[in-house]
């Protein structure tokens, strides 16, 4: 397509449209339901890259990254009520606890492997909850903690609209994949997929396969840690139950990679952009009949994985295969017929 | 020596593998390894390559000593591994499962022309050449394997078990390019269950039994030997 001497190549549009997708809700209502799960659905796109990395780069499967965001969320919002420490601090102090506690972590972990792995990290986030339900004086136990609301400004992380978080927001999101992206290309990219591919053959080809899943599962929890911040400061109250969740957040953001396209750049995205506004719907239209909204996502669910195993991004790559080849046959035709 | 190992204890946490054993390569020459399964032929060149967990003795290559040293700079020195079993990147095509065994020689200038003298030796890669690595038979997945080590440029090839659970007609063609390769000038360290082609190869020979250095000697020696004879050529 040729516009005003500018050539627009299919690749171009696609990312033009999807900056003009992130800038709409800048229009939207700010105090409306609809800017909500928008954030939502970016927020959780951006937890989802943070397991990506981990996930889908490293190929160590997490079941327990609600460990990591609810250890970020805690430490920036504690060090804020009890020390009156900024939460863009506590985001950066977050990450480093889920950092540290991951390293501590694959100290056992790494001797496992596939399913134990991820076991051992699903256990790791439940026994994280437990704790934080029983040493009340530190994290106010099972009721949870509500975030004072105060004069709204930058330094406090608190705005007076939901504009302002979907802002923040889309940020998280695209600093995260960013790291995301660095990490999957260059020499990088070959030594992870040369792991991911065959474990022994990388390690004899001169790469140190456990420092570079132990740093990428650091940088993993890092970001995860700084999601809890943005998630504790977005929604004001949580407690430990939602926070360490495995169904609402370990698992959930694994299942969104895997609908999106595991180890993909677009991957969360196109999952949260599932997921989230599917819950929402089950929630909000089949709440009469007890358990019928999860039975219909997981139905859902179930039926996108088997259509396609690899992620939907594979359905969006096999239309553009098609396209294109229909575009260089049609071509080919017309230099025929000359 | 281009290989000296003295001493050599070595093994997985509390379960020791192999007993203080010597073992040493001459530049350009082949020795081989032979022993039965669990004898430790595998955990023996694991060592060397830096990747067993428990190290205790002494692995002199090239001047410098490897028993602390990280497995991951252990190529770079000179020794290509080719692993039991065919390890390659199922995923990746044949030339980048190539690339990817000179990982850590990327700047080296000369990997074109290496390349494509692997390409030489492996007429069936060139055909190959962006086929998935997957997707090739158990001999042409070996073959990558042995490039793949080569591309580094090696003074020492480490190879397990390459003729393990190949048909007999590949067996020879994995054989021959082991001949070529030794001719080339490249030490080759040689771990085999096939004890009459390693015999063949091979110029030396040591027989491992649990661990344990039980007999060494020239090729010759070793197939004379009666032992040897009735326990791994069956004769």
């Amino acid at each position: 397509m040729k516009f005003k001497g500018v050539t627009l190549n299919a690749r171009t549009a696609v990312y033009l449209c999807l900056a003009v997708a992130f800038l709409i809700p800048l229009g939207m209502d700010p105090d409306g339901y609809l800017l909500r799960i928008v954030s939502m659905v970016v927020l959780f796109a951006a937890m989802a890259q943070a397991w990506n990395i981990v996930g889908g780069l490293a190929n160590q499967l997490s079941l327990g990254h609600a460990a990591f965001f609810g250890l970020g969320a805690y430490t920036s919002t504690l060090l804020f009520i009890r020390q009156g420490i900024s939460p863009w601090a506590g985001m950066l102090a977050g990450g480093v606890v889920a950092a540290v506690a991951m390293l501590l972590l694959s100290i056992p972990l790494f001797r496992l492997r596939g399913h134990y792995f991820a076991l051992a990290t699903l256990a790791f986030a439940e026994v994280l909850k437990i704790i934080a339900i029983h040493f009340a004086d530190l994290t106010e136990g099972p009721t949870g903690i509500t975030i004072p609301y105060g004069e709204p400004s930058f330094a406090n992380f608190q705005f007076e609209s939901n504009t302002s978080y979907y802002v923040v927001i889309v940020a998280l999101f695209a600093v995260v994949s960013l790291i995301f992206w660095k990490l999957s290309t260059g020499a990088m990219g070959f030594r992870l997929r040369a792991i991911r591919e065959n474990e022994q053959a990388a390690e004899v080809s001169g790469i140190d396969t456990y420092r570079i899943k132990l740093g990428t599962s650091m940088v993993s929890a890092f970001t995860m840690g700084m999601c809890g911040t943005v998630y504790a400061q977005f929604t004001y109250f949580f407690d430990p139950e939602s926070i360490f969740s495995m169904t609402g957040i370990s698992v959930r953001v694994a299942l969104i990679c895997i609908i999106g396209g595991m180890g993909r750049l677009w991957g969360p995205l196109i999952g949260a952009c599932i997921l989230i506004p599917l819950d929402e719907i089950a929630v909000n239209t089949m709440s009469d009949v007890a358990g019928l909204g999860p039975f219909v996502t997981s139905v859902i669910l179930i039926a996108a994985i088997i259509y396609e195993p690899r992620g939907l991004i594979s359905a969006w790559e096999r239309l553009r295969r098609r396209a294109q080849k229909k575009h260089a046959a049609q071509s080919g035709q017309a230099a025929g017929a000359v | 020596m281009l290989l000296e190992i003295k001493d050599l204890c070595a093994g997985y946490g509390a379960a020791p593998v192999l007993h203080n054993v010597s073992l040493s390569v001459d530049s350009g020459e082949t020795v081989s390894v032979l022993g039965a399964n669990t004898a430790g032929k595998s955990t023996l060149l694991r060592s060397i390559s830096g990747i067993t967990p428990v190290r205790r003795g002494s692995i002199k290559f090239d001047g410098h000593e490897l028993i602390d040293m990280n497995g991951k700079d252990i190529p770079k020195l000179g020794i290509g591994h080719v692993p039991e079993g065919r390890h390659v990147f199922p995923k990746m095509s044949v030339v980048d499962n190539l690339w990817m065994g000179a990982f850590c020689k990327r700047k080296d200038k000369k990997l074109a022309e290496r390349m494509d003298g692997i390409m030489q030796m492996f007429p069936r890669l060139r055909e190959r050449a962006s086929q998935l690595a997957g997707t090739l038979s158990g001999g042409e997945q070996q073959m990558v394997a042995i490039g793949r080590a080569l591309m580094s440029n090696p003074k020492l090839l480490l190879l397990d078990e390459p003729s393990h659970g190949l048909a007999p007609v590949v067996v020879d063609e994995v054989h021959e390019a082991i001949v070529r390769i030794a001719k080339s000038g490249v030490a080759v360290l040689l771990v085999e269950q096939n004890a009459a082609l390693a015999l063949q190869v091979a110029s030396r020979g040591m027989v491992l039994q649990s661990g344990h250095a039980v007999l060494e000697g020239t090729a010759a020696e070793l197939a004379a030997n009666p032992d040897v004879r009735k326990a791994y050529l069956g004769i």
